[in-house]
């Protein structure tokens, strides 16, 4: 296994948001992520990649094992390093160009030279057919384009995972298909991915796993087709017809 | 009197203005960051000598100010063994200037930090940056342009207040008009005023002037 979690748990207040979670990812991998608004997918990433640090749980990336609770600095600099994170609203740096946002992580994350990085760094925007953009600032960009440049800013600092969260749910519909586009690219390429998504025809096209997720909890997992066209739980059932009514 | 003997009169005074307009928002600045760094620590300490620096200068009148740290400064610093008495009075104006500017300048910086999107530090995060240059490469430079038309407004405020300094009689440029005019029982006094505010008026447009140019530079970092 790539990646291993064990008895996530995450408390904010009282708000038990994360109640457990299990989940182990193979290498090249593409987990799809579905579930209700508020149910705990942000925070699961986020616990991931040590935005915010579990109450409980153990994670082991490339056989290390980390506690959740009680990373060292030196552990989540680390897991950083090996993991990239694709966010919703992009976060783009706002005051560097489509190019520097790409090369900042390698020159000041992973100690690559200017030269080097602006070379992978172009090549990444090329690979998102945005090369010809690379001396725009965030603010010249439309949604669609920020989207697929914060995908080469995790991509070309080669990660063993990319996380997503809802990358296209901030994108006007006409944008959505280009980023899904390189997404998918990226899954042929044998990326391993975690993607928290409400794109339906993405989950079934390219994941090779999709997790329903509920109430701080995996509900059921398996093939698209099975949790889409066979869903076991009363639950996935609800959710499924619920978002058949909103498309 | 002729208008040229006004401007010419007027202008022996312009280098003392700019002199303690400059050093005082250079001191000012730098001041200020260290107390909006202060006030947003976590520590309860730091927190509070920052919030009671604060609340002590925002409340003291400016022309207060420039008293305190002229008659109040030899004092403190005799405490501590320090003789400062024979410094120009042109120190003292630079000194009270900054010590009240500063307070303003802290919090347009710490408001302008607050204001950063979160957003930005979690991206330079994930994309393994240590905090440190997250801060320095992100995180300052976009604080930075949000506090600039605060930064902006106070500069030109402080044009204005260096005029206070006659009050430990400095001869900066307001000082010398209101002289030349004694000079002349009050008979050019209309006149001489006008320039004076004409020139003063010059001085922020250059400023108004400069901070255009950087909002230029950066017109397409919409922070
Ligand atoms: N920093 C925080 N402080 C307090 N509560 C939080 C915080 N972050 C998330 N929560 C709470 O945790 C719960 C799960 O939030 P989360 O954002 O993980 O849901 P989600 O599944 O990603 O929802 P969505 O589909 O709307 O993005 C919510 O009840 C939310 O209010
Ligand atoms: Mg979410």
């Amino acid at each position: 296994m790539l990646l291993e979690l064990k008895n996530l748990k995450k408390t904010f207040k009282n708000n038990h948001v994360l109640k457990g979670i299990d989940l182990a990812v193979k290498e090249g991998e593409v987990i799809a992520i579905i579930g209700p608004s508020g149910s705990g997918k942000t925070t699961m990433l986020r616990n991931i990649n040590f935005l915010e640090t579990a109450d409980a749980g153990t994670m082991t990336l490339r056989q290390k094992r980390i506690d959740m609770a009680a990373p060292t600095q030196e552990q989540v600099l680390w897991t950083r390093r090996h993991m990239a994170m694709v966010f919703q609203n992009y976060n783009l740096f706002k005051n560097k160009t489509a190019l520097e946002n790409i090369s900042e992580g390698l020159i000041f994350g992973q100690n690559k030279s200017k030269e080097e990085a602006e070379t992978l760094a172009s090549r990444a925007l090329d690979q998102v057919d945005l090369l010809d953009k690379k001396d725009f600032y965030p603010s010249q960009l439309s949604g669609g384009q920020q989207q697929r440049i914060g995908i080469a800013r995790a991509t070309v600092l080669n990660p063993d995972i990319v996380l997503f969260d809802e990358p296209t749910s901030a994108l006007d519909p006409e944008l959505v298909g280009t980023v899904l586009r390189d997404m998918k690219r990226l899954a042929e390429r044998g990326q391993t991915m975690i993607v928290v998504t409400h794109q339906m025809a993405f989950a079934r096209d390219v994941a090779d796993r999709v997790i329903f997720f509920a109430d701080g909890q995996i509900i059921e997992q398996g093939s698209a087709d099975d949790v889409f066209d066979h869903p076991q739980h009363e639950r996935t059932q609800r959710f499924l017809s619920a978002i058949a009514e909103d498309y | 009197m002729r208008l040229t003997k006004i401007m010419t009169t007027l202008l022996s005074g312009l280098p003392t203005t700019l002199t303690l307009l400059i050093f005082s928002f250079i001191f000012a600045s730098v001041i200020g960051v260290c107390l909006a760094w202060l006030s947003l620590r976590r520590n309860p300490v730091a927190k509070g000598l920052a919030r009671g620096y604060l609340g002590l200068v925002r409340g003291t009148p400016p022309l207060l100010m420039l008293l305190l740290a002229y008659y109040g400064l030899p004092k403190l610093f005799l405490l501590v063994g320090i003789d400062i008495n024979d410094w120009a009075k042109l120190l003292f104006g630079i000194a009270g200037l900054s010590i009240g500017w500063s307070a303003y300048l802290s919090e347009a910086f710490r408001s302008a930090y607050l204001s950063v999107d979160p957003g930005q530090y979690e991206a330079a995060l994930v994309v393994g940056m240590d905090a440190s240059h997250a801060f320095w490469r992100i995180l300052m430079p976009q604080t930075l342009l949000i506090a600039l038309p605060n930064v902006e407004n106070l500069l030109i405020g402080l044009v204005k207040a260096t005029s206070l300094v006659y009050v430990i009689g400095i001869m900066d440029m307001y000082n010398t008009a209101t002289d030349l005019s004694n000079q002349n029982q009050g008979v050019y006094q209309l006149e001489i005023f006008v320039v004076l505010a004409f020139i003063y008026w010059l001085v922020v447009l250059a400023i108004e002037w400069g901070f255009r140019q950087i909002r230029k530079d950066y017109q397409y970092v919409t922070v």
